[in-house]
C-alpha cells in the first residue's frame, strides 16, 4: 500500500471524527469522535515515519505515547462526565451553555 | 576652627532633629514636645553664642564647605558653613528671638489641641533660618530660603480648620514666591557662571574685573526674592494678612526670620549688589515709598496687629534704605535693635490679646489694659524704641540709617526718610493711646468678663509671658549700644561717632519723633481728644489707607482673576478635554466588549468549529504561500 492510501485514511478517519466532535450532543459521543481523530494523527504518525525511509522506532514510540495520553485523557474527561451528570443531571452539551459572555 | 564648625552644626542640628522628634513621635504629648523644642533652641543658642565668642568678637571670617558628589565640569552640591561677624551675630539673633518666642508660647498656645505641632514648626523655622544664615553658598541659601517660606507658611495657617488663616498662609505663600522666582533665576545664573557658587567667591567676581555673568542682571533678580520675602513694593500685602497666625508667631516672622531672611540677604550679599549702583537706586527709591505708604496704612489701622505688621514693613524699608545707601552695618544695626523691640512689641500685644480676646484696639482698651503690668511695660518700651526716642535701641539704629543716608544720597530722598520718622513715631503712639488710654472713660463700668478671665489663667504659662516680655524690654535699652560693635565689622573704614553723638540730624529726627508723639497725644491721648486721627477724618482717605491702598484690589482685579480664569480654563479642560479623552476610550473598551462578548455563547461545539476553521485556514494559507508573506 501506499503512502497516499494511509493518508486518505487517516484523513477520512480525522473528517469522520471532527464530524461526529461537532454534530453529536452526548458528551460521551464526542469523546469517542475525539479518539477517533486522534488515531487518525496515529495512524498519520506511523505511516509518515515508516514509509518515507527513517527510523520506524520514531513514529512508534509517538504512537504509543498517543495511545497514552489518550487513555489518559478518556480516564479524565469520563470522571468530568459523571462529576457533570451528578450536578445537572444531563450530559448533553447543549443545555452545559451557562459559560456565556 | 574645628570647634566653631561643631557649634555651626550644632546650632542647626539641634532645633532639625528636635522637629523630626516632635513631629513624628511627639504629637500626642504637649508638654514633651515643648521641653524638646525649648531644650534644643537652647542648645542652639549655646552654640551660637560659642560662635559669637569665637568669630564675631575676634572678628575672623572663614568658609567650611564639603562638596557632595562632585562631578567635573558640572557645579555639584555643596553643603557648608560660612562663619563671619554678620552671620554668627545673625544666628545668635536668631537663635535668641525664637527660644523667646518658645518660652512666651508656653502661655499663649496653652491648651491649644496642635501644641505639640506648633513647637515642631517653631523648630523648623528655626533651623530654616539658621540654615539659612550660616549657609556658605547660594544654591544652600536657597534651600533654606525656601523652607523659611515653608516653614512660614506652616505657621501662619496654624489654625487652617479657620478659613481665614489657610488663606493668609496661602497668599504669603503665593506671594513670596513671585519674588523667589527672579531669585531662582538669579542664583541659577550664579551657578552657572561660577559652579559652587561659594559666597566669598561670588562676592569676589562681582567686585573683579570680569564677573563672568551680567552684576545688574543678576543683582536685580536676587533683589525681587528680597523684596516679596522682605514684604516691600508691591509684594507687600501678604504681610498684614499673616496676622492671622497666632501672636507668638508674628513675633518671630516679623523679627529675626522670615522677613528679616530678605535683609539679612541684602547684607550678605552687599558687595555684589553695591557694583550694581542702578539697581541699589532702585531699591532705596523701593523702599523709601513702600516705608511712606506702609507708614499712611499704619495710621488707619484698627488692629494692632496690623499696625504692627504695616511698622514692620516701613521699618524693613529703613533697613533696605540703610543697605542701599551703602552701609552693611547700618542696615544690619537696624534689623537687629528691629528684632529686640519687634518681638517685643508683638509679644506684649499678645498678653493683651489673651486677655481680651480680640486684636481690636479699641476692644483691648475696654477690657482693663493697665491690669496687664509686663504687658504695658513692653508695649511702651517697645513703641519708644519703635518711635525712634532717645536712649532706646531704634533711637541709635535709625539714627545710624539716617547718617548713612545723608553722607550718600541727601536732597529730597532724605527729607522724606525723615518725615517717615516722624510718622513712625505718630502711628506708634496711636497705637499705644487707642490700647491703653481707651478705658478710662469707661473705667467706672468696667467690664466684668476681663475680671472672670483673670481668675482662671494658667499661672504659670502668664509668668512665662511676662518674663519673656520684661527681658525684651529690658533688652530694648541695651541693643542700642551695638553700634559700634556693628560698624567696626561689617562696614570697615567708615567711621562711626558713638552713640550719643548728636548731630543736627539727630536733632531734625528728634523733633520730627516728638512732634509725632505729640501730635498723637492731642488726637488720641489727651482728655476729651476726639479718637480720630487727620488720616480718618476724610472717609475715602481713610477707605483708601485702610485697604492697603487698594493694591490687594487691583491684584484681585488683574491678576487674581486672571489666574482664575486661567485656572478655570485648565479645569474645563481638564474635565471636558481630557478626561472626555479617557472616558471616551473606557466607553469604547466597555461597549466593543459587550458586543464581542457574544462571541462567547457557552455552546462548546461552536468553540470546536471555530477553533478547527481558523487552524484549517491557516494550514491553506501556509501550503498557499509556504510561509512568507
Amino acid at each position: 500500500m501506499s503512502l497516499h492510501a494511509y493518508l486518505i485514511f487517516s484523513t477520512l478517519l480525522f473528517g469522520v471524527g471532527l464530524y461526529g466532535l461537532l454534530q453529536r450532543r452526548s458528551l460521551v459521543a464526542m469523546l469517542i469522535a475525539l479518539e477517533l481523530m486522534l488515531a487518525a494523527v496515529s495512524v498519520n504518525v506511523v505511516a509518515l515515519t515508516t514509509l518515507t525511509g527513517r527510523d520506524a522506532a520514531i513514529g512508534q514510540v509517538v504512537a504509543l505515547i498517543l495511545v497514552g495520553v489518550a487513555a489518559s485523557e478518556t480516564a479524565i474527561a469520563l470522571s468530568l462526565f459523571v462529576a457533570i451528570h451528578r450536578a445537572s443531571h444531563s450530559i448533553d452539551v447543549e443545555s452545559l451553555s451557562e459559560l456565556k459572555g | 576652627m574645628s570647634g566653631s564648625v561643631l557649634a555651626a552644626l550644632t546650632a542647626q542640628v539641634a532645633p532639625l532633629a528636635a522637629s523630626a522628634v516632635i513631629l513624628t513621635a511627639l504629637r500626642g504629648r504637649p508638654r514633651a514636645a515643648a521641653a524638646t523644642a525649648i531644650a534644643a533652641l537652647t542648645l542652639s543658642l549655646a552654640a551660637s553664642a560659642a560662635l559669637v565668642w569665637r568669630i564675631a568678637i575676634p572678628n575672623v571670617a572663614w568658609v567650611a564647605q564639603a562638596v557632595w558628589l562632585p562631578v567635573q565640569g558640572s557645579p555639584g552640591l555643596a553643603f557648608g558653613v560660612m562663619a563671619d561677624p554678620l552671620a554668627t551675630s545673625m544666628a545668635f539673633l536668631v537663635a535668641f528671638i525664637t527660644l523667646a518666642v518658645m518660652v512666651y508660647s508656653l502661655g499663649y498656645m496653652h491648651g491649644d489641641p496642635g501644641f505639640a505641632r506648633y513647637f515642631g514648626f517653631l523648630a523648623l523655622f528655626g533651623w530654616a533660618m539658621l540654615g539659612l544664615v550660616l549657609a556658605s553658598n547660594l544654591l544652600q541659601l536657597l534651600v533654606f530660603w525656601e523652607l523659611v517660606g515653608l516653614a512660614s507658611f506652616l505657621l501662619i495657617g496654624f489654625w487652617f480648620e479657620r478659613p481665614a488663616p489657610a488663606a493668609a498662609a496661602r497668599k504669603a505663600f503665593l506671594m513670596t514666591r513671585v519674588g523667589d522666582v527672579g531669585f531662582l533665576l538669579g542664583v541659577l545664573l550664579l551657578i552657572r557662571a561660577l559652579g559652587v557658587a561659594t559666597i566669598p567667591d561670588v562676592l569676589a567676581a562681582a567686585t573683579g574685573p570680569a564677573p563672568g555673568f551680567k552684576v545688574p542682571l543678576v543683582a536685580f533678580l536676587l533683589l525681587m526674592g528680597v523684596v516679596g520675602k522682605s514684604a516691600q513694593g508691591p509684594l507687600f500685602t501678604w504681610l498684614p494678612d499673616a496676622m492671622e497666625g497666632p501672636t507668638p508667631v508674628s513675633a518671630l516672622l516679623h523679627s529675626a526670620t522670615m522677613v528679616a531672611a530678605g535683609v539679612f540677604l541684602v547684607a550678605r550679599l552687599h558687595p555684589l549688589f553695591a557694583a550694581a549702583p542702578a539697581v541699589m537706586q532702585g531699591l532705596l527709591l523701593l523702599a523709601l515709598v513702600t516705608a511712606l505708604a506702609s507708614a499712611t496704612m499704619a495710621m488707619v489701622a484698627n488692629d494692632i496687629k496690623r499696625v504692627l505688621a504695616y511698622s514692620s514693613i516701613s521699618q524693613l524699608s529703613y533697613m533696605l534704605m540703610g543697605l542701599a545707601a551703602g552701609s552693611v552695618a547700618a542696615g544690619f544695626f537696624h534689623l537687629t535693635t528691629h528684632a529686640g523691640f519687634k518681638a517685643l512689641l508683638f509679644l506684649a500685644s499678645g498678653i493683651f490679646i489673651h486677655h481680651a480676646h480680640s486684636n481690636e484696639m479699641k476692644e483691648i482698651a475696654e477690657h482693663e489694659p493697665l491690669s496687664q503690668k509686663a504687658g504695658v511695660i513692653g508695649l511702651v518700651t517697645g513703641s519708644l524704641a519703635l518711635a525712634g526716642v532717645i536712649p532706646f535701641a531704634g533711637y541709635f539704629s535709625k539714627e545710624m540709617i539716617l547718617g548713612a543716608m545723608g553722607e550718600h544720597v541727601g536732597g529730597v530722598v532724605l527729607a522724606l526718610a525723615y518725615l517717615g520718622a516722624g510718622l513712625t513715631a505718630y502711628y506708634t503712639f496711636r497705637m499705644v493711646f487707642l490700647t491703653l488710654r481707651g478705658g478710662a472713660a469707661q473705667r467706672g463700668h468696667a467690664d466684668p468678663h476681663g475680671a472672670a478671665v483673670v481668675e482662671h489663667e494658667y499661672v504659670f504659662g502668664a509668668r512665662a509671658m511676662a518674663g519673656v516680655v520684661l527681658v525684651l524690654a529690658a533688652l530694648t535699652l541695651v541693643l542700642g549700644y551695638l553700634g559700634g560693635f556693628f560698624a567696626t565689622r561689617l562696614s570697615p573704614g567708615a567711621e562711626h561717632e558713638g552713640p550719643f553723638a548728636i548731630g543736627a540730624g539727630a536733632l531734625v529726627a528728634l523733633g520730627l519723633v516728638a512732634a509725632g508723639i505729640a501730635l498723637a497725644w492731642v488726637e488720641f491721648g489727651a482728655k476729651g481728644a476726639s479718637r480720630v486721627g487727620f488720616a480718618e477724618r476724610n472717609p475715602a482717605i481713610k477707605d483708601f489707607l485702610a485697604n492697603n491702598w487698594y493694591v490687594d484690589r487691583l491684584y484681585n482685579a488683574t491678576v487674581v482673576r486672571w489666574a482664575l480664569a486661567l485656572s478655570r480654563a485648565a479645569k474645563w479642560n481638564d474635565h471636558t478635554v481630557l478626561d472626555g479623552a479617557s472616558d471616551g476610550v473606557a466607553m469604547g473598551t466597555v461597549w466593543s466588549g459587550r458586543i464581542l462578548s457574544m462571541v462567547q455563547n457557552g455552546y462548546v461545539q461552536a468553540y470546536v468549529a471555530a477553533a478547527v476553521s481558523v487552524v484549517a485556514a491557516l494550514g491553506i494559507w501556509l501550503m498557499r504561500t509556504g510561509g512568507r508573506p
